[in-house]
């Protein structure tokens, strides 16, 4: 029977524990959750929309800088949920990336491909202990020219999955649940039924309801493939439409 | 490679001479998801089993058969991220050695090299090892090929192997059912047979995958994706023009349904 697990390192880098597991990558899925924010992402026809929750900790701060909704490139959106310093410098290294492999390539990055990348990153920091993993799970979304609106989800083991619909963050197992009796017969949401399920997902797993300030989506659509972050207006016109429908 | 601070070997001897970190891969290889190969007189079938975290995962997204060549595809057990990595490198010798002998690689020297990768990983300073155990399935002209290669780095040929979770059942149940002479067909029909036995939940297209290679020695996955000619080129990186694309001809569940259904 093999003795001690490395001398208690396996809890401080990424080798293996006794039952291989990596703990540092558990731990950094923790992070994640203890960052307090919930997100959602849900793909629909011809549209894919995220939502997270705004949390602005002091009245002092300037409300625009607090964010985790950002553009990499003009098609293409990443939502960050975790630690917001390794969030932006995992924006910072995909946009980059997005920006030399329109170059080199002479076309735009495609969704899976960026996740596929940040994905692979991931893995490095689980594999060498000069690095720790970073402590954030990233929605990709954008329109492919083949395969129509893509939600990827890439996560500190360096997983990656394309998505119907999905959730990161404190209350992800729940909004998980909800999504997937929302989604069990995959239906094809229209733009505004993808926008209102991410949203009521979001309220309902929360159990509060929003001002349109306590909450940031993101949306691309087909007919116009640019990654866009909703104005507090148009996210007071779903919120609305929601509490009518109910 | 990583920070000067770290350039020891994570992987020590224990007291006892054991290497603790490879055995501590091999137990996560052994909790990962049941995958297969078996080795026929005139080809090799690898499969797998692809149950994912929540029916909220398109699967089509999800491919876990590879080909590194249009003649060698590849399964694993274990770590996603770290098959990945060792996929990527894989091709990357096989275009190199094409590259050098303007032939494709045989399999044994693709398996060798992937081993040594894994090896190095054992031994080389701030790295741990891989947590993935694969298995190489290829045509060449040594005939139909099944390696096994573990994260240690040590590989065998076998006539029939399983690895993961189940893998006791899996392995008891090919020693019974394999035959020296068995045709491809069969041997398709066995590796659905074996992962059916310790298959939690219905079986079907979506939630297995399977590779074959014949003696057209063209790797096909027999499952629900489909990869355009685009993305294939996207997956192999845009290797150089004298390799030729793998032979993904990916088709719909129904043709594991088909088989299922003969199996039935």
């Amino acid at each position: 029977m093999s003795r001690g697990s490395g001398g208690g390192y396996d809890r401080h880098i990424t080798i293996f524990s006794p039952e291989g597991r990596l703990f540092q990558v558990e731990y950094a899925f923790k992070a994640v959750k203890a960052a307090g924010i919930t997100s959602i992402g849900v793909r629909g026809k011809d549209s894919v929309c995220v939502v997270t929750q705004k949390k602005v900790p002091d009245k002092l701060l300037d409300q625009t800088s607090v964010t985790h909704l950002f553009p990499i490139t003009k098609f293409l959106g990443l939502l960050a949920t975790g630690m917001t310093a390794d969030a932006r410098t995992l924006v910072q290294q995909a946009r980059n990336e997005a920006a030399e492999f329109r170059f080199r390539y002479g076309y735009e990055m495609p969704v899976d491909v960026l996740s596929k990348w940040i994905a692979d990153k991931s893995q490095v920091y689980t594999q060498h202990a000069y690095m720790r993993p970073l402590g954030v799970v990233a929605m990709v979304l954008g329109i492919d020219e083949e395969k129509g609106p893509q939600l990827y989800k890439c996560d500190p083991a360096g997983h990656f999955y394309g998505h119907k619909a999905t959730s990161a963050g404190s209350k992800e197992q729940e909004a998980i649940n909800f999504l997937e009796k929302k989604m069990k017969n995959d239906p094809a949401f229209t733009y505004e039924e993808t926008v209102q399920t991410a949203i009521s997902a979001l309220q309902s797993v929360l159990q509060e309801d929003f001002k349109a300030t306590e909450i940031e989506v993101g949306v691309v659509k087909a007919d116009n493939p640019v990654f866009r972050v909703l104005t507090t207006e148009e996210i007071d016109e779903h919120l609305t439409a929601i509490s009518e429908r109910d | 490679m990583g920070d000067s601070q770290y350039s020891f070997s994570l992987t020590t001897f224990s007291p006892s001479g054991k290497l603790v970190q490879i055995e501590h891969a091999l137990t996560a290889v052994g909790s990962g998801q049941t995958s297969l190969g078996i080795k026929a007189a005139n080809g090799v079938v690898i499969a797998t089993e692809k149950k994912l975290p929540s029916i909220l995962v398109d699967e089509a997204s999800v491919q876990k058969i590879q080909c590194l060549t249009p003649n060698i595809g590849v399964v694993y057990s274990g770590m996603g991220p770290d098959f990945r990595v060792l996929v990527r490198k894989s091709r990357k010798q096989a275009e190199q050695y094409h590259r050098l002998y303007k032939e494709p690689i045989p399999v044994t020297q693709l398996v060798r090299e992937t081993a040594a990768v894994m090896q190095e990983f054992t031994q080389s300073g701030g790295v741990r090892p891989f947590g993935v155990s694969l298995l190489v399935a290829g045509y060449d002209d040594n005939g139909p090929q099944l390696y096994q290669v573990d994260p240690s780095g040590s590989y065998f040929s076998w006539k029939a192997s399983a690895m993961g979770k189940n893998v006791s059942n899996a392995k008891t149940f090919l020693e019974k059912r394999y035959t020296d002479d068995m045709e491809l067909d069969d041997a398709v029909h066995t590796a659905i047979l074996t992962l059916k036995e310790g298959f939690e939940g219905q079986i079907s297209g979506k939630n297995i995958e399977i590779g074959i290679i014949g003696t057209d020695r063209k790797f096909r996955q027999v499952s629900a994706l489909t990869l355009s000619p685009f993305l294939n080129i996207l997956l192999m990186e845009k290797w150089p023009f004298g390799f030729k694309k793998c032979q993904s001809l990916v088709l719909t569940p129904a043709e594991i349904d088909d088989y299922l259904a003969e199996v039935e």
